[in-house]
């Protein structure tokens, strides 16, 4: 082991040219660990997205079914006068109850919606002058007419992509929860309350659209604002989004009417693996007649993982550069030092040493140079990969929301689930946004770039190691 | 000691080889100085003598065992010692490890004895100061004394030196000469030293000058 002390001596006596040494390793790692860290952290980004970006699945009427049956029932009665109807079957909670027991399912948010029309209170009137007919946002033929107040009926606001995207955000009280089921506790819009001077703990009464056009009295728990992005997207047809009143889809469904108990517009799922939303859809389709049909929305989550795949793709490229440039500039160094260091070669050989032992003494240097500079790139490398991610992140997610736009689900449910409630498109592009690459240092991560430390080190000796091999101690000792 | 058969040596010319047909022989227990002309060939006879080269013909042989035989690495790591004009020690070594890394190297009797090492050195005027010193801070006739020291801790029987005392002034000349002669004579080594100037060859007990392809023996 006398090349191991030799080595060591070396370096110890050596220090300048130990020290550059070091700097040069640590600068090569340091770009190695910046690209393992944004890939580790790439791959981490991918595994939250599938939990926070998540996908959905929805149980609606099947549309395509419906409007098949339309067609046949107007040409058997052809004879008929009457307009052919489209009938869509209101969703059953009980099959959505079922779904909801599958495995990737993890909550569940019931949408029911209608109109009804102010008594107590004025509503909040469009400067278009649109106010108070709007058409009915339920896409529900049975409740065609349509009142000047919406009623988005679902399980909990916090389930809504409204709500969860941030589009629209309790100011006051609270939003509605799955206790408010069966009760007719409501949450109103802030233009809303402040026209009609209301605020939590107030009630007032509205009309409903059709039977017996009976009073309801509702109750404030909680007041929201909705940003204008929302109100863009909810078409020109309807009211003032400052009239959306949100409750429990019970009350929605009461408003309706008797025959409604137990329905719903649409069910939404959230899924707790989006990578597994097909086999789930599937699953799901077996518990249902195709009166009804499943539709998944993973655009978000494709997106993130989209974008997220470029970054580590980079980042991989960066690594394997970086290490093949890193191993090229090392072998160039040790050789120009292996010159630079030719009498000393000579002087061991004349003694009788073995060759591959002092190719040992070098590698053993280099090994020495390469753990400090491990240590050095360690604490430097998260600085160099922050800056690196994040340049990254912004360059993939604005390439990424541009074709989100076109990806929104092809052809199927045309607004079917309208009522559900607006944002779903921006949901992606908003995603996407709010991605941010978390560098951290791991024991995999040093682990991972000892191992191309070694690799280098060892790959740069052997390049270099011919001029060992080759040296021949008369040329140098006897000139 | 060393046998020398019909050896021959030529760089690219084998119609005009620096020496042919060369028969010696070296003995234990005596010094040996090689004169001649710069460009006869000395130094190129040396590094055969050394194991630092292969000859193109003939033979060397150690005892009854051709160098070829016994392997060159092999044979310079045992058998022989060499000391050059310059460059001859580890510069980011004091002359302690300097001898501790050639005993090691040389697999020696003494090999990680310091006491020894350091027994040899005073005894060449290397004082317990300059022991642990690096030896770029040691002068010219120090560094070839730790040179020589170095030669003289291993167990190598044949100690060969291409003008040792090339660098050095006539004090220190006398000095390390005085220290070949006691490497042959106390340690009965064959001391094998390769010099131009005639008053270091006169110290040795045996001269031969190559001249003409030839050894010729002078005394
Ligand atoms: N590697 C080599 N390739 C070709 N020719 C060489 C080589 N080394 C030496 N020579 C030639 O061989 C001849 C002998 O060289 P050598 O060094 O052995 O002479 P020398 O007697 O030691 O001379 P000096 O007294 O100047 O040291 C010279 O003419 C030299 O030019
Ligand atoms: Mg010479």
């Amino acid at each position: 082991m006398n090349f191991f002390k030799r080595a060591w001596l070396n370096i110890w006596v050596k220090k300048g040219r130990s020290l550059l040494l070091i700097l040069v390793s640590s600068a090569i790692l340091m770009f190695v660990l910046a690209g393992l860290l944004i890939r580790s952290a790439a791959v981490k980004a991918t595994e939250t997205a599938k939990n926070e970006a998540g996908a959905t699945m929805t149980l609606s009427a099947n549309r395509q079914a419906a409007f098949k049956k339309m067609r046949q029932n107007s040409s058997r009665s052809s004879s008929k006068t009457s307009r052919p109807k489209l009938t869509l079957t209101p969703v059953k909670l009980s099959d959505a109850t079922k779904i909801a027991k599958l495995s990737n399912i993890k909550t569940s948010n019931v949408t029911s919606s209608t109109s009804a029309n102010a008594k107590s209170y004025d509503t909040v009137s469009t400067t278009s002058g649109m106010g108070g007919n709007g058409g009915g946002p339920t896409g529900m033929k049975s409740s065609a007419s349509s009142g000047d107040t919406q009623i988005d009926g679902v399980t909990a606001t916090s389930l809504t992509t409204t709500f969860s995207e941030g589009q629209s955000k309790i100011t006051k009280g609270r939003g509605i929860t799955a206790n408010d089921k069966n009760t007719n506790n409501v949450v109103i819009e802030k233009e809303l309350a402040s026209q009609n001077n209301l605020t939590v703990g107030d009630t007032m009464t509205l009309k409903k659209t059709s039977g017996n056009k009976a009073t309801v009295t509702i109750k404030v728990v909680g007041i929201y604002t909705a940003s204008s992005t929302s109100s863009a997207s909810a078409g020109p047809m309807s009211t003032d989004p400052a009239n959306t009143i949100y409750a429990s889809y019970t009350l929605a469904n009461t408003i309706k009417g008797s025959k409604y108990a137990g329905t719903a517009d649409s069910v939404t799922f959230n899924v707790t693996n989006p990578a597994k939303v097909s086999t789930t859809k599937k699953a799901g389709n077996q518990l249902i007649s195709s009166q009804y049909s499943l539709s998944t929305d993973d655009a978000s989550y494709q997106s993130v993982k989209a974008s997220m795949a470029n970054v580590a793709g980079f980042a991989n490229k960066i690594v394997w550069l970086v290490a093949i440039a890193g191993t090229v500039i090392l072998a160039l160094i040790v050789i120009l030092m292996i010159r630079e260091r030719r009498f000393e070669i000579g002087v061991l050989l004349s003694l009788g040493e073995a060759r591959w032992k002092i190719v040992a003494q070098f590698f053993t240097e280099m090994l020495m140079v390469i753990v400090v500079a491990i240590a050095i790139a360690g604490a430097g490398g998260k600085f160099v990969g922050n800056q690196l991610g994040s340049q990254l992140v912004s360059q993939s997610t604005t390439t990424q929301t541009t074709t989100n736009a076109t990806s929104d689900q092809p052809g199927g449910q045309p607004g079917g689930t309208k009522g559900s409630g607006p944002g779903n498109r921006q949901a992606a592009s908003t995603k996407a946004k709010d991605l941010n690459l978390e560098i951290a240092v791991s024991a995999v991560d040093l682990a991972e770039l000892g191992g191309f430390g070694l690799a280098i080190t060892f790959l740069s000796i052997m390049i270099a190691a011919g001029g060992i091999i080759r040296l021949e101690p008369k040329k140098v000792l006897i000139s | 000691m060393l046998k020398i058969q019909d050896l021959g040596y030529w760089y690219q010319d084998e119609a005009h080889p620096l020496f042919q047909g060369i028969n010696l022989t070296f003995e234990s227990g005596k010094s040996y100085a090689i004169l001649g002309h710069s460009g006869t060939g000395k130094t190129t006879f040396l590094s055969l003598i050394a194991g630092l080269d292969k000859p193109k013909a003939g033979e060397i042989l150690l005892g009854d065992h051709a160098l070829k035989q016994i392997g060159l690495t092999n044979y310079r790591r045992h058998d022989v010692a060499i000391v050059f004009q310059a460059y001859n020690l580890f510069t980011y070594m004091s002359p302690m490890n300097n001898l501790l890394t050639a005993m090691a190297i040389t697999e020696a009797e003494h090999a990680g004895d310091r006491a020894y090492a350091k027994q040899i050195l005073n005894d060449l005027g290397i004082g317990d100061n300059l022991v642990d010193r690096n030896v770029q801070q040691l002068s010219g006739g120090q560094q070839q004394r730790v040179a020589i020291a170095r030669t003289m801790c291993c167990d190598a029987q044949v100690i060969v030196a291409d003008e040792p005392t090339g660098n050095l002034d006539e004090d220190n000349t006398k000095a390390v000469i005085a220290q070949f002669q006691r490497i042959a004579h106390e340690q009965n080594k064959c001391v094998i030293i390769v010099t131009h100037e005639p008053d270091v060859a006169a110290q040795c007990d045996h001269q031969y000058r190559l001249e003409n392809k030839q050894f010729t023996k002078l005394t």
